[in-house]
This record gives C-alpha cells, sequence and structure tokens, in this order.
C-alpha cells in the first residue's frame, strides 16, 4: 500500500505489479488468481495504457468478473497507484458505498458460525440411505456414523452406547424438538442439527429442456440409433429414444433477519445446512435490503461460509421493511429469471415498518412468476393469531401455504408443504384480486403444529383458513414419501 | 490474432472505428472489447437489458469484417444444436446406395466432413480467416450448469473435441463474446476463462447520440426529448426501467407517427413503446405522462 508510482510511468517490471496487484485484490476480496494477474500482465503491452485511467480500465477488464467488485478494484487500484485518474481524484477514498466492511454488529458471525459448527458437529451419516433415516427409530437414535471425531460426544452417542443413553437423550432431544426456536440456546439448537439432517427439503419437480436417454421417450435419438446400426450392417434395428430430464424446481429461501426473526432465521439457515436439499436453494436475507448469501453458502466449509454471509448481510437485526426488499428482489434477480417456476419460501413475522401496499404489489408479482409461496410464519403457531399486521394481511391472499415451522417438530409442516405440488390460491385469481375478504372472517387462522391434530380441525371458515384447510384435509401428516422422523 | 495488429493497432482506433459502425461507445467498453479481441481471450459483457450487449458484438464483427456467428442460449441446449450434428438421413441414404452398387462403406467414410452439420460453435472454429470470426454466445445466463461446463474447452482451448474426428483446433480462433443478464450467476470457472465488463446505462447526452446514430429520421428536437424522456423515466420507480434499447424504438415509434416533438399527448399514445408492465405504467399514470414528455 506504501508503493507510489506516479503519473503515467508503468514501473518497469510489469509481471512484479501485476502479481503485487492481485496479491492486494485478493486480499479485497476479489478472485484474482494467478491467471488473472498473467491476463492483466498481457493486457498492458497490448493496450499501451496512456494514463492511470487506462491502466485501470486494464485491471478493470482483467481482474473484476461482477458489477460489485468494480468499486473494489478502483479502491485497491488507487491505493496501490496512487489514484485511478486525473478526472475523479476524490473518488478512491474510503468512502466508496459497497465495499466489503465488517458488519455493524458482531453478532452475525457469531449466530452464523454457530449454525455453521452444528452442521459440522452433526456430519450426515457415511452413506446416507443405508441406515434406515425414516424407519421409525426414536427421535436422535443418531447417525452410527458420528463415533468419528471429537465433535459428535454431547449431543449424539454413537450406536454402540446407544443402548443405555438412548432413552435420556431421546426424551432431552424430543423435549428440544418441540421447543420454540426462539426460546433454545445456540447450544441447543445446535443439538438439533441431527434431527434436521434427517429431513429432506424435496420440492416439487418440473420438465426441464435437457433429454436423457430413455426407453420410453418420445423422441427417436437418431444419434445413438444410426451407432447402433452400424453393428447391425447399417439396419437400425432398434430405435434409441430420448426424454425429458425432470428436475426439482428452484427452491428460494427469503430470509427475515430483523430482531425479532433472529432465532428463526438462524435455525433456518442451520436447517439448510443440515437438511438434504438445502444446499440446492438460493438463500437472501433482507431486513432493511436484500442480501444474496447463495455465493457465500456455497462451495466451501459451512463455518467459513457462513463468517462471510455475516458480513455480507449488513443489515442484521435491523428493522423490517419487507415489501421494498421484496421489490428489489423481484426487480433484481426474481422477475427476470430466479423465481420463474420456483418454489418460495419467506420466513417473516410480517411486521412491515413500509407501506403494506407496497407488500401487496410485490407478493402479487411474485406470485405471478412463483410456482409456490409458502410463508412461514412463527407467530402463526398461536391459537390467537390473526393477520391483522399489516403486512401479513397484505400478502397472505397471495400464499400458497402459511405455516409456523416454529419448532423442529413442526419443521415436518415446511417439508410437507415443500413437496406438494400444484398451486392452492384460491383468491389470487379471481375478482377478489384487490380486496382479499378477511382478516375480520379470519377466526381460525390457526396454526397447531402438532401432528396429532385431528382431521376436523382444519374445517375452517371459509376464507383464510382454506390455504391450509384444501390441502391438508387428511390431518397434518408428512409425506409418505418423505424421509423423515415421523412416528 | 496475428492480423489484428494492424487493423486494431490501439484502443482509440477500436472506438473511432466502434463508432463508425454506428456503435457510439466509451472508453472503459473500448479498452475491454480491444483486449478481448488483441488477446484472444473471451469477453463476458453483463449490464442490464437493452443496454447493448448483444450489439457490441455485433458492432466488432463489423468493425472487424468478420461474420458473426451467434448462438442464443436456452436450457437444454446440447452439442447436436450448439456444436455439430452428422446429418443422419444422408448416412443412411449412403450406407443404401453403397448397398446397391456393391460397394463396401468403411466407418471413415460416413463420419467425415461431408457429412457433419456445424452448428454456431463449429462454425467458428472453423472459420478460415484471415481474420478471426466474432462467436457471440447470447444470454449464457439461460443456458443450464451442464451447457456452461461443456463451454469451458471451446473458451479456454478454442477446441473442440468430436469422438469420431478427433479434436478439432480452430486456425484462427474467433473472438468470443458472451452476454449474461444476470438471471443466475454464472460458474467461477467460467468467469475465469473470460475478460469482464459491466455496461453501464449511458449518459443522456450519449443515449441521444446512439438514437440520432440509430433513427436518422428523428429530427433533431426529437432525440434529445426521447433521450430526456427515458432518463426521467429512469427517476421514476419502475420495475423494468427503458434501456437504450427502448429509447431506440420510442423513437422509432414517433417516428413512424409523424410527430416532429414529444409532448405530453404523444407520450400518453406511445407510453407502451417503452414500459411493458401495466405497473409501470399506472406509475407513469400517476406521475403524469408530462414526466415522460420531453420538455424543454
Amino acid at each position: 500500500m506504501t508503493e507510489r508510482t506516479n503519473g503515467d510511468r508503468v514501473p518497469a517490471d510489469l509481471a512484479l505489479i501485476a502479481a503485487r496487484l492481485g496479491a492486494e485484490l485478493r486480499d479485497a476480496g476479489v478472485p484474482a488468481d494467478p491467471g488473472r494477474c498473467e491476463r492483466f500482465a498481457r493486457a498492458v503491452p497490448l493496450a499501451r495504457p496512456a494514463t492511470q485511467y487506462e491502466l485501470y480500465l486494464c485491471a478493470l477488464a482483467t481482474f473484476a468478473s461482477g458489477p460489485e467488485q468494480t468499486e473494489t478494484v478502483r479502491r485497491v487500484f488507487s491505493d496501490l497507484f496512487g489514484g485511478v485518474d486525473g478526472r475523479a481524484p476524490g473518488q478512491s477514498g474510503p468512502e466508496a458505498p459497497d465495499l466489503p466492511g465488517p458488519p455493524p454488529r458482531p453478532a452475525p458471525d457469531d449466530l452464523l458460525a454457530e449454525a455453521a459448527r452444528a452442521a459440522q458437529e452433526h456430519p450426515a451419516p457415511p452413506a446416507p440411505g443405508t441406515d434406515g433415516a425414516g424407519d421409525a427409530e426414536s427421535l436422535g437414535a443418531g447417525s452410527p456414523g458420528d463415533a468419528l471425531g471429537d465433535a459428535a460426544d454431547a449431543a449424539e452417542p454413537d450406536a454402540d452406547q446407544a443402548e443405555t443413553a438412548r432413552p435420556a437423550l431421546a426424551s432431552r432431544v424430543e423435549r428440544l424438538a418441540v421447543t420454540d426456536f426462539a426460546e433454545l440456546t445456540p447450544a441447543e439448537l445446535q443439538d438439533l442439527a441431527g434431527l434436521m439432517r434427517e429431513l429432506t427439503l424435496a420440492v416439487p419437480l418440473r420438465r426441464s429442456r435437457r433429454e436423457h436417454p430413455s426407453a420410453r421417450g418420445r423422441r427417436t435419438d437418431l444419434r445413438s440409433t444410426l451407432r447402433h446400426a452400424r453393428r447391425t450392417g447399417g439396419h437400425p434395428l432398434r430405435l434409441a429414444r430420448r426424454a425429458p430430464t425432470l428436475r426439482p424446481r428452484q427452491l428460494i429461501v427469503l430470509c427475515d433477519i430483523s430482531g425479532s426473526m433472529e432465532p428463526y432465521a438462524r435455525a433456518m439457515l442451520q436447517l439448510l445446512y443440515c437438511a438434504a436439499g438445502g444446499a440446492e436453494a438460493e438463500v437472501f436475507t433482507f431486513a432493511t435490503r436484500l442480501t444474496r448469501l447463495t455465493g457465500a453458502l456455497a462451495h466451501m466449509p459451512p463455518e467459513q461460509a457462513l463468517r462471510r454471509a455475516g458480513q455480507a448481510a449488513p443489515d442484521w437485526l435491523g428493522g423490517t421493511r419487507i415489501g421494498a426488499s421484496l421489490k428489489e428482489f423481484n426487480d433484481t434477480v426474481g422477475r427476470p429469471g430466479l423465481a420463474r417456476g420456483a418454489v418460495i419460501v419467506i420466513i417473516s413475522d410480517g411486521w412491515d415498518t413500509g407501506e403494506p401496499a407496497v407488500l401487496r404489489r410485490e407478493m402479487q408479482r411474485l406470485s405471478r412468476v412463483a410456482h409456490r409461496i409458502i410463508w412461514v410464519n412463527p407467530r402463526t403457531k398461536s391459537e390467537q393469531y390473526r393477520p391483522l399486521a399489516g403486512g401479513m394481511a397484505a400478502a397472505w391472499p397471495y400464499c400458497d401455504a402459511v405455516l409456523s415451522a416454529h419448532s423442529v417438530d413442526a419443521l415436518h409442516e415446511l417439508t410437507a408443504a415443500l413437496a406438494r405440488p400444484g398451486r392452492h390460491r384460491p383468491w389470487s385469481r379471481d375478482g377478489a384480486r384487490g380486496h382479499p375478504a378477511f382478516p375480520a372472517a379470519a377466526g381460525a387462522s390457526v396454526r397447531q403444529p402438532g401432528r396429532d391434530e385431528p382431521a376436523g380441525h382444519v374445517s375452517r371458515q371459509a376464507g383464510v383458513a382454506r390455504i391450509h384447510g384444501e390441502d391438508r384435509g387428511a390431518g397434518a401428516q408428512v409425506d409418505p414419501g418423505q424421509v423423515g422422523p415421523d412416528q | 490474432m496475428s492480423d489484428l495488429s494492424g487493423r486494431l493497432p490501439d484502443v482509440a482506433a477500436l472506438v473511432a472505428e466502434l463508432n463508425a459502425a454506428g456503435y457510439l461507445t466509451d472508453q472503459p467498453l473500448g479498452v475491454a472489447l480491444f483486449l478481448a479481441a488483441r488477446m484472444g481471450q473471451p469477453i463476458l459483457l453483463e449490464g442490464e437489458p437493452g443496454v447493448g450487449k448483444t450489439e457490441a458484438a455485433k458492432a466488432l464483427a463489423t468493425v472487424l469484417d468478420t461474420p458473426l456467428i451467434r448462438l442464443q442460449c436456452y436450457e437444454g441446449l446440447t452439442a447436436a444444436e450448439a456444436l455439430y450434428e452428422w446429418n443422419y438421413p444422408r448416412q443412411l441414404l449412403a450406407i443404401r446406395l453403397a448397398e446397391s452398387r456393391g460397394e463396401t462403406l468403411r466407418d471413415a467414410d460416413l463420419f467425415s466432413a461431408d457429412y457433419l452439420l456445424a452448428r454456431p460453435l463449429l462454425a467458428a472454429l472453423d472459420h478460415p480467416g484471415p481474420r478471426p470470426a466474432v462467436l457471440l454466445i447470447d444470454e449464457v445466463d439461460r443456458g443450464d450448469d451442464e451447457f456452461e461446463a461443456f463451454l469451458f474447452e471451446l473458451l479456454a482451448e478454442s477446441a473442440v473435441t468430436i469422438p469420431e474426428l478427433g479434436t478439432r483446433r480452430a486456425a484462427v480462433p474467433p473472438v468470443v463474446v458472451l452476454t449474461s443478464n444476470r438471471t443466475r450467476d454464472l460458474h467461477d470457472a467460467l468467469k475465469r476463462r473470460c475478460l469482464y465488463h459491466w455496461i453501464e446505462y449511458p449518459d443522456t447526452e450519449r443515449v441521444a447520440a446512439i438514437i440520432r446514430r440509430r433513427v436518422p429520421a428523428a429530427a433533431e428536437p426529437l432525440a434529445g426529448q426521447v433521450a430526456r424522456g427515458v432518463a426521467r423515466l429512469r427517476d421514476l420507480d419502475l420495475a423494468k426501467p427503458p434501456g437504450v434499447a427502448e429509447a431506440i424504438s420510442w423513437a422509432r415509434a414517433l417516428v413512424v407517427l409523424g410527430a416532429d416533438r414529444l409532448d405530453e399527448a404523444v407520450a400518453a399514445q406511445t407510453a407502451g413503446v417503452v414500459l411493458k408492465y401495466s405497473e409501470d405504467l399506472q406509475v407513469l399514470r400517476a406521475a403524469g405522462f408530462a414526466a415522460a414528455a420531453g420538455d424543454d
């Protein structure tokens, strides 16, 4: 940072400069690998930059790979070379807006790191599927594989010791499983990672345009047919066929991380880490503004990823502007493509400090492109809950399901709702769109997440409660195909 | 690559040529395109829709005076559609013909260049030169992961492998331009192989200049008015702010209508040319159509 070179003069050893710039950029979080440094070194003699600014443009074209990196490249470049150009000398200061800096509070780092630790300390069984995750073993019977390492100690004994330890442990975990996330200590939440691992976040399939060989496919695979015909003297005796591949729909999780929602956000991140299928989800957090976490969550150890996620989500524990955050989601990534045909999970208590009209409009826009919208609101666990809060009332008509998912036990509802095919939005299609006919009539918008509800429990008044009533008519059982520790 | 040093001696020459070709650009994009062409390195262009990503590739092809070979990406794009396909009917006919003549056919006879249908990627590699073709891989974010992975060999080596023929290496590697609308994040491995440039929405002056260039029939006050009108629309809280492409088609629409200035009444009639969402039209209606009109 101390080396300064003045004006137009490019120092003789270009390779050294390129490597130095690359190192500084890497420190600032730009993935400046040696290949890119080499590219920069090759670019400079070609473009023959006459000014500092042109040199900066060379660095920008060779090092950056996203608009969010532009400012970082600019800052690092001007630190190293003493400015970017003559035209905007003041631009290089630390006031640059989108620099990755320390988060305003240390809390997210800790929380996320804890979630990551939980995921690591309760590793998945070495051979999932062989240990009978769904075989009605008692809760917390544990995965046989986690005798390895020191991490698997306290919460879950390995299979050998399980005979004696199981009853006590099982009852403890059972108790934790029905406890509200908000009442769990971080350590207790981590103990639940084993249970979360047994869940599967399966979303409905969609028909992809990619094809694969299939005996019952409709389209003839000429390439393969002809290849086989060569063995039979050019006679195509057997027609090879192809059929479209089925793929899971995109799962998008929008996570409210404002103050009151923090325990649930933490639990949800842990769930995404632990449960099968969670890793493919696109994750966004919001409070006052929207932050995309997916890049931070993917392709690195959970601990490190979650620490980065904490830095990436600077508005942790701030106020909530759900409508504005949803609008940002819709405008930037949702409507252009990401949300199309996707299953969307919004985790929020619906307490929006913004205008309800904004939230209503954005939910409407989202519902037109999304496959299903599932709203997870921990407050709906209460019998007394009514969607009277402006935000929740505005959003409700556009949700396909509203559920509490406030404890591990209640998470089964979430997995069931995710796996359910089709849309259930009775009002968003017909004329009631502008004025949803509730919440006054929503006397029974009760979410009792226990699984021993009688089927009659869903006999709700018309309107809101039908969200659950229709598709949960047979009671709150988890889908049969669903792998989970359901008993 | 070799031939380009004469045609593109420096950045300024490229920018001037691009301007002459009808693509008004700024220096950052000029540097990026220059490096892409001279280094033989693929370039990834991103920017909001309608900012001129595809046009940049077209203009580059015009400047280089080479064919533009375009591949539109979509989910499920396979080698058969992007790279090559064997001409099966012709192969079958050849087999029958050989049979009836009592000739013997060998594999090599059937899997030769005669029976190869070159799709865009192969066509770009096979371009004989002397200057490289411009290969536009458009909206690569619409493709899927499999297709991205499939591109790696092409981008890094300017070569593709065809099982029956072996590896085909480009005699004159094409200038590869990829565009993306950022609907999903591209794989890091793909980004690592590319130069990168984010195209900013140009300032009002430049938009006016672009309109004048692209719609010569737009009389003088009109181009500036449309540019300022679009700029004002972009200040409104819109779901889909209009881009340069919308500005051009708005100017074109006004010319077709015979309007010589953009006033409130004309703006109200033609708002649908620039705003494609009913929510956005409502916002504009609430703000008053005068907001879009280019009052001077």
